[in-house]
């Protein structure tokens, strides 16, 4: 190492030799001699303007990884990355100051024995501080759904999505770090967060199923909740917008439905209601994307709208952003994007800022009330930005 | 554990009761046979070009010697891949009816109906994926329509798919003909 400090050392002198003297006398003192090493840390508490994006990495999706961006900083966007490996999903958490991935790996990188485990990184260091086994090869792999890894009981035990294609969902204990209990979920996919200890899925009939969890992570009671989307005329995207624990999702045509997850027992909000129309669509507007339907802090709802709707056009992207207020079920305003994005998020900042994550992989930063572009974050959510997470 | 055998009963019958047998067994036999391919990537042919996925064809087009069998093997306009979705193994080193070298073919897949333009008959294609190697990251191609989310997996391609081989990382997709429909398709 030292030789290789000196062969450097060398050949940096060869070419101050050639440097013109005058330059050095512009500058009399050299610049100082900077510490090695040094690793950079991310504050305890991130400032409102971060988000997470996920990049899946569809040119090696194994390699995946997630971004953390400072959108309030075109200079110097990308303040960290933690990996997310093979269809990986992530959790954040504030309060724990932690990130959790839940991803497979195999130990030949693409082949050999594998392994399926949740790491959990600090928030400040991006370091990992532990990790939970999780045996038998079950996990579900899918493009990213936020819905197939998530918190219960108040942040202290985390949910994953099972698929072998037998469906069932692992009860983690987050601080005895292992997994206490699997629950089979025949027939139902997706899962929401529901009351204190317990979750919601939806079924392939059209149905809700919300499972109530015991202290020790077993089920200890369930109720289906009949017809809450007819999967053939009015399709939902499975990863709705959060407000608390109140869910609205929207609909591959534009209708929007809420869900209230507070209690054991998921409701349904009375009262679904449509984006709208407009102008100029060819044929139709409909939402599209991959994830399709942010809120901000007040409650309103945006959706990432297509102009070009048509049956089979619902992940292609979309080119506005339709604001709606669930309140008063009206359309506020149409916010212009530059291009077609694939993911859209509201960060919670005093003056909150839409997030759009583009198709050619570049991240936009617009003003909510005026629908302005503000800056470009440029490829800062990597390669192939899919979601977008505000912690 | 009496009270869990109690709920599992209970949630075995509820979903008894909500599903039909039919459509069990359409789920079954979509599980057992194959169902969706590939892991889906949410950018479209429209975005095919992009820097997705690793972009569009941006090779010659590969065509068929055969007069009966048309169309260029590298876009995702070619006639088998009407639902397809991922990387096209005629880019990678397959070709539409095989796996590249040094991957696994999965036993489970999509079958999916496709019209040859022709001779005008509906073919059964069956849509296998390569597994084992990494992404090939070429000619990805994403055709959605009659996808539904996935609560419906056999009809929904968002799931990974390489799931009986012995590696579940994706490489690319087949389209191969295995059979003449019975009937048109819709």
């Amino acid at each position: 190492m030292k030789l290789f400090a000196l062969a450097l050392a060398l050949s940096a002198s060869g070419s101050a030799l050639a440097a013109a003297p005058a330059a050095e006398a512009s500058f009399p003192k050299p610049l100082p001699d900077e510490p090695i090493p040094v690793i950079e840390t991310l504050p305890a508490q991130w400032p409102a303007s971060w988000v997470m994006v996920h990049d899946l990495h569809f040119g090696s999706i194994l390699d995946g990884r997630v971004m953390i961006v400072d959108t309030a900083s075109p200079e110097r966007p990308v303040r960290g990355m933690v990996r997310a490996a093979q269809f990986a999903n992530m959790l954040v958490s504030s309060s724990r100051k932690e990130i959790l991935t839940s991803e497979t790996f195999y130990s030949r990188l693409t082949r050999g024995e594998r392994t399926d485990a949740v790491t959990i990184w600090d928030m400040g260091t991006l370091e990992p501080k532990a990790e939970i086994l999780m045996p038998g090869g079950k996990r579900q792999q899918s493009v990213t759904y936020p819905q197939l890894f998530q918190f219960t009981n108040g942040g202290k035990w985390a949910l994953v999505a099972n698929f072998t294609p037998a469906q069932s969902v692992s009860v983690l204990d987050l601080d005895a770090r292992k997994i206490i209990a699997e629950i089979d979920l025949p027939g139902c996919a997706q899962l929401y967060p529901t009351g204190q200890r317990g979750f919601t899925s939806l079924c392939a009939d059209g149905a809700m199923l919300s499972v109530k969890l015991g202290a020790d992570g077993q089920a200890v009671s369930s109720k289906t909740i009949e017809g809450v989307q007819d999967i053939d005329k009015q399709p939902l995207f499975g990863t709705p917008a959060w407000v608390g624990q109140k869910a609205w999702f929207v609909s591959y045509y534009g209708q929007i439905q809420g869900f209230d997850f507070t209690g054991d027992v998921a409701k349904t909000i009375p009262g679904t209601f449509n984006v709208g129309t407009a102008e100029g669509a060819a044929p139709q507007w409909r939402p599209g994307g991959w994830q399709v339907i942010a809120a901000d802090a007040a409650g309103k709802l945006y959706i990432l709208m297509s102009p070009n709707g048509r049956e089979g056009s619902h992940k292609d992207g979309g080119t506005e952003v339709w604001v709606v207020d669930p309140a008063t079920k009206t359309r506020v305003s149409r916010i212009a994007l530059r291009a077609t994005a694939t993911a859209i998020g509201v960060t919670k900042e005093a003056t909150p800022r839409l997030i759009a994550a583009r198709t050619d992989g570049v991240i936009d930063v617009h003003d909510v009330a005026s629908g302005a572009f503000l800056r470009t974050l440029g490829t800062a959510g990597g390669e192939s930005p899919i979601l977008i997470t505000v912690p | 554990m009496a009270g869990f055998d109690k709920w599992t009963e209970r949630l075995s019958r509820g979903v008894a009761r909500r599903t039909s047998r039919r459509s069990t067994l359409a789920w079954l036999g979509a599980a057992i046979t194959g169902a969706a391919t590939i892991p889906v990537l949410p950018v479209a042919r429209a975005a095919s070009g992009s820097p997705h996925g690793g972009g569009g064809a941006a090779n010659a087009p590969l065509v068929s010697t055969n007069p009966q069998d048309p169309g260029d093997q590298t876009s995702c306009d070619y006639w088998r891949y009407c639902a397809i979705d991922g990387f096209l193994c005629s880019c990678c080193g397959g070709s539409a009816s095989t796996c590249p070298p040094g991957t696994e073919m999965s036993p489970i897949t999509w079958i999916g109906t496709c019209t040859n333009p022709a001779d005008n008959r509906a073919y059964v294609i069956s849509y296998n994926d390569c597994c084992g190697t990494s992404s090939c990251g070429q000619c990805l191609c994403n055709r959605n329509e009659g996808d539904r989310p996935q609560v419906r997996p056999q009809s929904n391609n968002d799931y990974n798919w390489c799931l009986g081989t012995q590696s579940s990382v994706y490489n690319c997709s087949t389209a191969i003909i295995v059979g003449v429909a019975l009937d048109q398709p819709k």
